[in-house]
């Protein structure tokens, strides 16, 4: 009995605490309507910081005001759950997208005639990441990024190697490579999500686009489907170091930077932090060559920096003002210089020429998203991936990968599974 | 009189834990109440009865985790204590540059999580396995962190490097409260060394001991930062800990439900441990 | 008696094993100042390249390191925020250890209270941080303050454990001898027992000062979409998944090192200035 008067005698004191602290709490306002953006790349601060002080120079109508927090994910998740939600947010294409499209946290954008200018490809991209189906659009791609192989050119030029085409040629360069006494790839496994870099990029051309839809859907498992990736993958450990495991991707950044290695199988994401140990090197990159059949052979690319609206924004319009902004080509030219991207929009841009090899297939939109993308972080396939290299049992990791994926996937199966009754098949 | 005590020490209990009850209890609470959902941080979210315990139970990866850290923390808690009660007597005894030496054992503890990462990574991956190639050790010289039955030395290792610090600070406190005229009669008597330690001043610290081992097995049970920083739950998921299954599926992934409920489970059982330990070493400080 | 303790020999002993234990702690700081020197295209992956000294010791990386992190901002914040979090640790916590302490041997109220104050310790924070996030926005105190608030509740059980056990050692006798005097139990706390608690304010004013120091996620949580940064918040700017500069990180911990190193020295004089027994006498 007094243990419970004591609790409500407490709470009713921190309440009145709490309201008169709250009572002091007042805001300035100016008239113009505020427009925020959380975005969730950090390393591109300085790009929006510049972006945020040029828009607010350009107009006297709205306030923009864009912030590049580290671990944005942490900070919009407690936001969200707070009701304090920002005007625009960037994210990724990623599940996490997937999962606000799900939750109404967004807004539809169709409206947006922005969008017209969006290549198709990325449009599609997010259409497919939805769980279901739906009617609206709710992100507008702005760059992309790419995952292949990082080469180092001057290497490659000086001993006359040429570009793979398809799976036979990698594993012949390889094995010439190894001959010449050099390091053929790096890898940084310590870091459990670089074990996912070669394995989408292989992925893409050994497997299906919509491979995860296909088993939610109950159409088919991955010890099928993702069988030959796996085989191949291990069939690269030969050409690594022997224990790739000790190193980072940091490590391996450093390596290949100090040309240690002639190949680093990584995406477009770790040009910056080689440039930063070796300014000097010349770097390109090609598409994983994992088919046997080159024209089977696509570019591992996906969305790596969308914005999207949210549903609890009050001024769309001038929300959809500050989008036209930033997909301004003169800004996205800027960000891809710095940030070495892919634009999602149609246009006459400059690519870094790190991305030379990869050219053609942008060119051509011949691209399929991360599989990665489409999987549940909390399955942890990263971990999963690296354990398997460690383990090399094949069967054994595919059989845990289809039962996990049940398990992880249960209630996102069955919505799949009412969406398509609802559908009448 | 006897009243104007007790009226006091209500008085000065009741706001106290009601702020407790408001900022610790209540929350936790709305946290056991996520543990019946699905929900996955944001958006809405279902009532599943209790499936998320259910499925806890038969998820054998969370049972490898509580498996790895319970190792991880029974061996680093007797490291810990063992290394801290030594550095404390020497560092309260009689030495010279005391201020230097009490500086220099605490700044393991003020080292960022990122720096610490760091320099225990190249040192478990490069340093180590050249002086093991020196010395001709065969399991030496490969990286311990990339090796699935060797990393949780490697987190063993850290985790001490860093809590020992923070030990021997309690330590110490509680050798202060031990009035020195106890060594002046033990030494009349002829207790010096492992005697004088053993029945004069060990139980005098028995409090602090007590107050060390519960802070060391929570710590250590709760072990994150320095999986973050050095393995991030490799090689091979082996060193996952519990906290890191719930602060990474529950908050960054989607499992916020489901991990809720680990951390229900989880919180019970760390009470338990530790009120055993209280009550254990509490009858050995009324035996002394 | 402290005279005799001057006049006790230099334990070589001692001396010899913290000299020895010292290499453990030497080792990773003479790569962390060596690390915060250099440049990024000094970096290798071998031995004695990381071991080398760097080309040149400028102090390049630690001008670049407060510039990115607003570096008095931050501290003010970080003083700030620990400075008082400290302060209202000692008040707070000691009159509850003072509290809980005196009379959970004999009261089946206190020692329950005690037990459940302790017991909150074990609380793993993922499961408070959502609900916390919200409730903190609710009351209003998604800031600084909100911040603080939490600490004190936070390392309440530590605290109250260690005020508790060191009452332990302190002698009813004083407070009944005050009382005999006619003092109240209030007045007697604040003039004789919470002077006597000094080595133990300290202790406690070090382990809460350095927790809260490091702390990420409470203010990453609590004042998240607020443009107050705490020091350690802002160094999270070094590090992204796809690039950290190294360099710069490690000359930024480096000198938020400084302050609590200063705060701890401080504070080790109290922990042994304060020898009990002479107070008891």
């Amino acid at each position: 009995m007094k243990g419970k008067a004591v609790r409500h005698f407490g709470i009713a004191l921190c309440c009145i605490a709490a309201a008169s602290i709250q009572g002091c709490a007042a805001s300035g306002d100016n008239g113009k309507t505020k427009i925020e953006i959380v975005q969730y790349k950090p390393e591109a601060a300085s790009y929006f910081a510049m972006v945020e002080e040029k828009f607010n120079a350009e107009h006297d109508d709205i306030q923009l005001k864009i912030s590049s927090p580290n671990d944005a994910m942490t900070i919009l998740r407690t936001r969200f759950i707070r009701e304090d939600y920002p005007d625009i947010i960037g994210i990724g294409g990623d599940i996490n997208y997937s999962y606000f499209v799900d939750a109404e946290i967004l807004a539809d954008v169709s409206d947006y005639p922005g969008l017209q200018n969006i290549k198709q490809a990325y449009r599609d991209i997010d259409e497919a990441l939805e769980l279901v189906p739906t009617e609206g659009t709710y992100a507008v791609p702005y760059v992309a990024n790419a995952a292949g192989v990082l080469y180092n050119r001057d290497m490659f030029e000086q001993h006359g190697w040429e570009i793979p085409q398809n799976w036979t040629e990698l594993q012949t360069l390889c094995t010439q490579i190894q001959s010449e006494g050099i390091q053929p790839f790096y890898f940084g496994f310590k870091d459990t999500w670089t074990c996912l870099a070669p394995w989408n990029a292989m992925a893409v051309s050994l497997a299906p686009a919509d491979v995860t839809k296909q088993v939610n859907r109950g159409e088919t498992n991955f010890a099928k489907e993702y069988r030959e990736v796996s085989e191949k993958y291990l069939s690269l450990l030969q050409y690594g170091l022997e224990d790739p495991f000790a190193y980072s991707y940091n490590d391996a950044c450093t390596a290949f930077a100090r040309g240690e290695a002639a190949m680093y199988p990584i995406g477009s994401y770790a040009i910056p932090q080689i440039l930063s140990v070796n300014p000097e090197l010349n770097i390109d990159s090609f598409v994983m060559p994992a088919n046997d059949d080159a024209a089977k052979n696509t570019l591992n690319s996906g969305i790596d920096l969308q914005f999207c609206v949210t549903a609890d924004c009050k001024n769309k319009e001038a929300a959809y003002k500050v989008l036209d902004f930033l997909l301004a080509e003169e800004n996205l030219q800027q960000y891809i210089d710095a940030q070495i991207a892919i634009p999602c929009k149609e246009g006459n841009f400059t690519l870094s020429p790190m991305l030379d090899g990869m050219n053609q297939h942008i060119a051509e939109g011949r691209m399929t998203d991360y599989q990665d993308h489409y999987y549940p972080s909390e399955m942890a396939v990263d971990a999963q991936i690296q354990t398997f290299l460690i383990q090399k049992d094949i069967d054994a990791f595919l059989k845990k990968f289809d039962t996990d994926w049940l398990r992880y996937n249960r209630d996102i199966i069955r919505m799949v599974q009412d969406y398509e009754k609802s559908q009448g098949n | 009189m006897k009243n104007e005590r007790k009226t006091t020490f209500l008085l000065i209990t009741i706001p106290i834990l009601a702020l407790f009850v408001c900022f610790n209890t209540i929350p936790l609470i709305r946290g056991v109440i996520y543990s019946f959902t699905n929900f996955k941080g944001f958006g809405s979210y279902d009532w599943i009865g209790f499936r998320n315990y259910i499925d806890l139970f038969t998820d054998a990866r969370v049972g490898k985790s509580y498996l790895f850290t319970f190792k991880l923390a029974v061996v680093t808690t007797i490291v810990v204590n063992v290394i801290s009660l030594i550095l404390a007597l020497a560092l309260n005894s009689k030495i010279r540059a005391k201020s230097f030496f009490r500086g220099a054992y605490f700044l393991p503890n003020i080292l960022g999580a990122l720096v610490v990462g760091y320099i225990f990574n190249y040192f478990f991956t490069y340093i180590l396995p050249a002086v093991g190639a020196m010395i001709g050790s065969d399991s030496l010289s490969k990286s311990i962190l990339s090796n699935p039955s060797s990393a949780w030395l490697g987190i063993m290792v850290v985790c001490s490097w860093q809590a020992v610090a923070m030990n021997t600070i309690i330590y110490i406190s509680g050798l202060q409260t031990v009035p020195e005229d106890v060594y002046e009669a033990g030494g009349l008597d002829g207790a010096t060394g492992w005697k004088q330690f053993r029945y004069l001043t060990f139980p005098l610290i028995i409090p602090f001991f007590s107050i060390n081992m519960v802070l060391s097995v929570k710590n250590f049970l709760m072990v994150f930062d320095q999986i973050m920083a050095l393995t991030k739950g490799g090689p091979a998921q082996s060193t996952e800990s519990i906290s890191y299954l719930i602060y990474n599926n529950g908050m960054s992934g989607g499992q916020f439900g489901f991990q809720s409920a680990n951390a229900v489970i989880f919180f019970i059982v760390i009470v338990t441990v530790s009120v055993a330990q209280m009550k254990f070493t509490g009858k050995k400080e009324e035996q002394l | 008696m402290k005279e005799g303790m001057m006049n006790k020999k230099t334990n070589w002993t001692a001396m010899v094993v913290l000299i020895l234990g010292l290499s453990a702690i030497a080792f990773p700081l003479y790569m962390t100042i060596i690390i915060a020197f250099k440049q990024p295209a000094e970096m290798t992956n071998s031995v004695s390249g990381i071991l080398s000294l760097p080309k040149t010791w400028s102090l390049d990386n630690f001008k670049e390191a407060m510039r990115v992190t607003d570096f008095w901002n931050s501290l003010k914040n970080s003083l700030l925020i620990t400075l008082l979090t400290v302060a209202l640790s000692i008040i707070i916590h000691s009159l509850m250890g003072y509290a809980l302490g005196r009379n959970k041997s004999h009261s089946k109220f206190y020692s329950f209270v005690y037990l459940f104050i302790v017991s909150g310790m074990f609380v793993p924070f993922a499961i408070l941080m959502m609900p916390l996030a919200k409730q903190t926005a609710e009351l209003g105190l998604a800031n600084w303050f909100g911040v603080i608030i939490l600490y004190v509740v936070f390392y309440m059980p530590m605290n109250i454990m260690l005020y508790s056990g060191y009452l332990v050692n302190i002698p009813m006798a004083l407070e009944e001898a005050a009382k005999v005097d006619g003092a109240s139990t209030w007045r007697t706390y604040w003039k004789i027992i919470f002077p006597i608690m000094r080595p133990m304010h300290a202790t406690v004013a070090v382990l809460t000062a350095l927790a809260v120091w490091n702390d990420v996620m409470t203010p990453l949580v609590i004042m998240a979409g607020s443009d107050q940064n705490t020091l350690p918040l802002a160094q999270l700017n070094f590090q992204t998944q796809f690039g950290t500069n190294y360099n710069l990180a490690f000359a930024s911990y480096l000198l938020s090192l400084v302050p609590i190193l200063i705060f701890y020295i401080i504070c080790q004089k109290q922990i042994l200035n304060g020898v009990v027994n002479g107070a008891v006498k």
